[in-house]
């Protein structure tokens, strides 16, 4: 196992490589003068040479790669990320800010989807062309054809618009931030701000993942020792939970790893809409206001989001189906 | 794969004896007589598929609702002109009219949906809005088959060291966060502009076509055909576009299908952040932003352009599974259905 890590790691290098060289190629051909802000009257040019040469935009491209990709993985150097055009502030300590209320957000809208999901499908699964199954399967193909953006605007309108004013605002849910004023550190109101943009996140991933679990469940529930169980007279309930679910659970496990950097992403969205201070919408700040060195960090973080989202998903597939080895 | 299966269908349906030879019957049939010829129509593999996709009911229905939008999309703006972006400060959040007077028959005026924040017809803004939408994801699917066809037959075909390289490449782009790349690429070389958020969403997107295209070839390579094309000397430029290409097709029809709906999610995305196509022009995102902003005085306006985006996506994913269906030749057809 160790050595297998070992190995994809080394292999996920050259690949992180690839998307540095890419991601830098980006932000060096896109158009504008990163220094173009400083150009008023009022700065007088000999300064911003100075600034050029400070920031090292006048060495050649190589160079100016190499002295940016070498500093990334200096994690323990706060300065490694270089600073924020906008604000001054060091990247990776903007970014390390935004890491928590990220996580927060992903690890609950993934858990719901599981609490959710595996249910569900599996009741799909046990009772295949039922009107249950049918409902069930007929719902999951027309959500996850919504738009992640949409279910946020959608969720945001019947939320903190319709429902105060059918209730004549007794329930009304926040329409932004993570916490109200004054109460930092609640978890009460924490979870409140919590609700809305969990629910956007999960309800597109809950109808994914219930579509994977019927058919995962399905494959099972036609396997020779599903069979044998029932022939040799084991309850039901045995059955179900002891010979099906469990294997019927082993693809799901890689459906997490795998779905890692799409929550990154969708999160990009519903933060937004939400307002929700996490790395998602801070990249949609950062590229509005073409804070370079913000989105650097921040699409590379993606990217090694992804592969560690995989690497992910093929380690917790090993360690659940003892029928892999590596 | 698809053109030696389809060699064995019509050999299969033109080995059905014709009425003149009257020969062989129905193997098996106990009813059969000598005089009793089999009647089974010759079939090409295309009447074959639009038979096969018939039978797939939801892609069907998905046919005309794509069909009732692009004739909307396409008839609205051209009868309108520039129309959708014309504010008209008399009519700001008016609700829906529709005035015909009957003697000269004139449309004097026509919103079912009725008008927005700056008086602006909705119903002729969101057929524009569809217009770019429906643009955009055929435009973004042409880059991305075209990518996706160029890697896939160059890697499946020449196979080694080349094969490993570009499979390396569709790697790194499939580990490449899509979403923030496209967003970068659109917010700094040019927001608002259609052309470059058509090739932001194609450039990264076409991996699927091209592993989808790789693992075609790879088979191909080794039929008969190919190698028959090989022994005579065609060139391989030739083998490619002629031979292989068109046997390949059904991967990537089916991985076309799904980027259009792909595509048309992304520009709504973008639009919707405020990235991609920024008002006056038109798009179902910037309509849904635009919504948004005012959804407590006219909540009703967020559920159009919704809409529609959810039918192009429903009925492209559809018509993509009935194509899957049809084109997979291993796929039989029962006789009287």
């Amino acid at each position: 196992m160790a050595t297998y890590i070992l190995r994809r790691t080394l292999q996920a290098i050259p690949i992180i490589i690839g998307i540095s060289v890419v991601v830098f190629a980006i932000v060096y051909l896109a158009p504008g003068d990163p220094t173009a802000r400083f150009r008023t009257p009022k700065v007088p040019p000999e300064q911003i040479e100075a600034l050029i040469r400070a920031y090292g935009l006048d060495r050649p491209v190589h160079e100016q790669y190499i002295s940016w990709a070498s500093t990334f993985f200096q994690v323990w150097n706060p300065d490694a990320w270089g600073y924020s055009f906008l604000s001054g502030d060091p990247v990776l300590e903007k970014v390390l800010y935004r890491v928590p209320p990220t996580l927060l957000l992903m690890g609950s809208a993934l858990l719901v989807t599981i609490v959710v999901a595996i249910p569900v499908g599996m009741l799909a699964a046990l009772r295949q062309y039922s009107l249950t199954d049918k409902v069930i399967t007929t719902l999951s193909t027309f959500t996850y054809a919504i738009p992640s953006f949409l279910v946020g605007a959608y969720a945001l309108y019947f939320g903190a618009v319709l429902l105060p004013e059918l209730t004549n605002g007794a329930i009304k849910f926040p329409s932004f931030g993570m916490e109200s004023l004054g109460s930092r550190g609640d978890p009460l109101d924490l979870l409140w701000h919590l609700i809305l943009p969990v629910l956007t996140l999960s309800v597109i991933s809950i109808a994914g993942w219930s579509r994977y679990m019927r058919s995962s469940m399905l494959d099972v529930l036609h396997q020779d020792y599903v069979r044998t169980a029932k022939a040799k007279g084991l309850p039901r309930r045995a059955v179900i939970y002891q010979h099906a679910l469990r294997n019927a659970l082993i693809p799901i496990v890689t459906l997490i790893g795998l779905s890692i950097p799409g929550l990154i992403a969708g999160a990009a969205i519903t933060e937004t809409i939400f307002t929700w201070p996490g790395l998602g919408s801070l990249f949609v700040e950062a590229v509005g206001t073409r804070d370079y060195p913000v989105v650097l960090a921040l699409t590379m973080v993606g990217g090694v989001a992804v592969i560690a989202g995989n690497l992910l998903a093929d380690i917790l597939y090993g360690l659940v189906d003892p029928r892999i080895r590596y | 794969m698809t053109s030696d299966s389809d060699q064995t269908i019509r050999e299969r349906w033109v080995a059905s004896p014709s009425p003149a030879g009257g020969g062989t019957t129905r193997a098996g049939d106990p009813a059969s007589s000598v005089d009793e010829v089999d009647l089974t129509p010759v079939r090409t593999y295309w009447e074959l598929v639009r038979m096969r996709f018939r039978r797939h009911r939801p892609a069907v229905i998905s046919v005309f609702v794509l069909a009732i939008l692009v004739i909307y999309a396409v008839i609205v703006p051209l009868t309108t002109g520039e129309g959708y972006k014309d504010p008209n400060i008399r009519k700001v959040w008016d609700p829906a009219e529709i005035v015909i007077t009957f003697d000269p028959f004139t449309v004097e005026a026509f919103a079912p949906l009725g008008y927005d924040e700056i008086g602006q017809n909705v119903f002729v803004r969101l057929a524009k809005a569809t217009q770019t939408s429906l643009v955009i994801g055929v435009a973004a699917v042409l880059i991305i088959a075209g990518i996706g066809s160029f890697i896939g037959a160059i890697a499946g075909f020449l196979g080694g060291r080349v094969d490993n390289l570009l499979m390396r490449l569709v790697d790194i782009v499939l580990s490449l966060p899509v979403l923030f790349i496209i967003l970068m690429i659109v917010s700094f070389f040019g927001t608002g502009d259609v052309s470059v958020v058509i090739i932001a969403i194609g450039i990264t997107g076409w991996t699927l076509a091209a592993r989808l295209i790789r693992g075609e070839f790879l088979t191909l390579r080794e039929t008969d055909f190919v190698m028959a094309a090989r022994a005579l000397g065609v060139h391989s430029r030739r083998i490619i576009t002629r031979h292989m290409l068109p046997s390949a097709l059904s991967p990537l029809i089916v991985a076309s299908a799904l980027g259009v709906a792909d595509s048309v999610v992304a520009e709504a995305g973008l639009s919707f952040l405020g990235f991609g196509i920024s008002p006056p022009e038109a798009s179902l995102g910037n309509m849904l932003n635009n919504a948004q902003t005012y959804f407590i005085r006219a909540p009703i306006l967020i559920v159009w352009p919704g809409l529609v985006l959810i039918l192009i996506v429903l009925s492209v994913s559809f018509i993509g599974d009935g194509l899957r269906d049809a084109l997979d030749p291993r796929q039989k057809i029962e006789s009287g259905s």
